[in-house]
């Protein structure tokens, strides 16, 4: 392209301002966890000179934070393990098999992304409550199941059509059953895509707040996010202690987006251009 | 994300054909010449069937736990709720009501306030689409240092909803940076979620500083797959910057741009309750409601369970609106294949 040199270096101004704009509410944040309540209300901006992790243990103490992360990591673990099943069986049945009704049973999931949470929100409240799953991990399971259950299936159909048949053809011709396959062949090679799905699943399930606002009622249920929510009214008085929360809850998602940047790309643009 | 927030990365597909039936030819089965076999699932591990019952039924069993989950979890609670929307709330409970529902939406002032933000998030969307834009070509055009800015730029999309609203309620806070970089500017602070003039809109600015890294990546993506020796062409004509943007790049990425603009409208419909939930829980009275926390409020707060599944479906058939224009994207794009 036609840019070098100086007009490269014009751009890089307003790409470096827009930088700081994303990164300065987070470090604000992030220092303004290290402050004490007197340091807070004196001054917000200045750098802490107390730094430490005494506010992240005080919010962790004091809030049902540790309780909120384990009903989290449960959810997530459950959930992430059940799309990653359910996605790859449907994504190879849809990708390499033929069968009567497999265009239209695509379709039919496809048309699921149309659906969001927020549509069937009342009925499905009613279900759960009818089938006694209301308010336990397993429901919130199912639930973020049947969420990111489309988008899981439509990634891996699209991830093993790319696979080409004759491996299949030699599995079978080694004798090896339909379940085998899938079970010797396209497991492990799917493993790209899974990696990818899977994370993104994870961070899916433990972002979310609506879902688990609606079916965990009860405050030992709460996940991370609606805990995090609860914690505003809790310090209300103390901006740093809520801070801390805040900063807490989002480490483990900092931590996986460092190692996994890569993956969570591929994941969120795999759908967006041809091939 | 997600949730998406989580629905905000959850709610995509393909703009292109994902390959259904274009499997391997199945290896033609030994035992052809034997009479069909009834078939269903009672001929799984049947040892006296012959081996190609298996290959039969295998398919339908790995769909099956998808189609059920999304039929049971999805479609059935979809028709029940548009049942739900033409029944009465409390002592009409169950009682068939016509359309009284949906008049009760018409005449509710939040529900319109809520309507009329939709129109809002309408009119930020070129916004929401174009800055994105701009930075990805300024990124393809690799200005220094832009392995960093993507991944910076990118990271508030994986946090939830309700952490970036925790965060911006602290810098939007009446002694916060937003307003302290207003006095530096010499104007007067402001209270950036309780006026409900523009409160919506410091939500809306919230949600695309959130969000805007997403249609950056899916952008880049774009950019990848641009022909290069279109690229070189107009070099070699003496186009300036502007000229190859706007004769080449976007042209070359229309299928993209579209696809951003699904994406991030459907980001706006169906991704934004984290953030009203924790920022404002839709006042200043009512200036920040969007459909989706009307109905859960309905749903959760005011025990209303039939006029929340009328504003479903108002939200729903705002969601076909969008996927039909998906849908008209993923014909197109057959199309040129």
């Amino acid at each position: 392209m036609g840019t070098r040199g100086f007009s490269r270096w014009v751009l890089a101004i307003p790409m470096a301002l827009l930088a700081v704009a994303t990164l300065y509410p987070l470090l604000f944040t992030l220092n303004v966890s290290q402050k004490t309540r007197r340091e807070y209300i004196l001054d917000r901006f200045g750098l802490t000179d107390t730094f430490g992790v005494s506010n992240f243990v005080d919010a962790w103490n004091t809030s049902g934070l540790g309780t909120y992360a384990l009903n989290s990591v449960i959810v997530t673990t459950g959930s992430v393990i059940l799309l990653l099943l359910f996605g790859s069986m449907a994504g190879f049945a849809f990708s390499q098999l033929h069968f009567h009704g497999s265009k239209a049973a695509f379709l039919l999931i496809l048309g699921a992304l149309l659906v969001p949470f927020q549509v069937v929100m009342v009925p499905f409240f009613r279900v759960l409550g009818q089938i006694g799953l209301l308010d336990t991990h397993a429901g919130l399971i199912l639930a973020y199941t049947a969420q990111f259950l489309p988008f899981t299936v439509f990634l891996m159909t699209s991830y093993y059509s790319r696979i080409p048949g004759e491996i299949i053809g030699a599995g079978r011709v080694d004798g090896a059953s339909t379940f085998g396959i899938y079970l010797r062949l396209m497991l492990p090679l799917g493993r790209p895509a899974l990696l990818s799905v899977g994370i993104l699943n994870a961070l899916f399930c433990w972002n979310d707040v609506l879902i688990s606002l609606l079916t965990m009622q009860s405050a030992d249920h709460r996940t991370l996010m609606v805990g995090v929510t609860a914690l505003r009214g809790q310090y209300s008085d103390n901006i740093p202690l809520f801070a801390s929360g805040v900063v807490m809850a989002a480490l483990p998602v900092l931590v996986v987006y460092l190692f996994f940047q890569k993956q969570i790309t591929d994941g969120v643009t795999a759908g967006s251009t041809k091939g | 994300m997600t949730d998406v927030n989580a629905a905000r990365l959850g709610t995509r597909t393909d703009a292109g054909d994902p390959g259904v039936g274009r499997g391997p030819r199945r290896v033609p089965a030994a035992a052809t010449s034997a009479p069909a076999p009834p078939t269903g699932p009672r001929a799984v591990g049947s040892r006296r069937r012959p081996r190609w019952t298996e290959q039969r039924v295998a398919p339908y069993l790995l769909v099956l736990p998808a189609i059920l989950i999304v039929v049971l979890l999805r479609i059935v609670p979809l028709v029940m709720g548009a049942n739900y929307s033409f029944t009465g709330d409390g002592d009409a409970n169950g009682v068939w009501v016509g359309l009284d529902n949906y008049r009760t939406l018409y005449h509710d002032e939040v529900f319109q306030i809520a309507i009329k933000n939709v129109g809002l998030l309408l009119l930020a969307l070129p916004v929401a689409v174009a800055i994105p834009g701009l930075l990805a070509t300024f990124l393809f055009l690799k200005v220094p240092g832009y392995r960093f800015y993507r991944s910076v730029y990118f990271f508030p999309v994986v946090l939830s909803p309700v952490i970036i609203g925790a965060i911006f309620n602290v810098v939007l806070s009446f002694g916060g940076p937003a307003n302290q970089l207003l006095a530096r500017l010499g104007l007067e602070p402001r209270d950036w979620l309780g006026n409900s003039s523009y409160a919506m809109f410091t939500v809306i600015g919230v949600h695309i500083w959130a969000t805007f890294g997403m249609a950056l990546v899916i952008f880049m993506a774009g950019f990848a797959t641009v022909d290069q020796s279109l690229l070189d062409a107009a070099r070699s004509d003496g186009a300036n910057l502007w000229q190859t943007v706007w004769h080449v790049i976007i042209p070359e990425l229309s299928q993209t741009i579209q696809f951003v603009f699904v994406t991030t409208m459907i980001g706006m419909l169906t991704g934004m309750f984290g953030l009203l939930y924790i920022m404002t829980g839709g006042g200043p009275g009512g200036a920040t409601y969007l459909p989706e926390l009307y109905i859960w409020i309905q749903q959760g707060q005011m025990n209303r369970p039939a006029l929340a599944s009328a504003a479903s479906m108002v939200l729903f058939v705002l969601m076909l609106v969008v996927g039909f224009a998906q849908l008209r994207l993923l014909k197109r794009a057959t199309k040129e294949t």
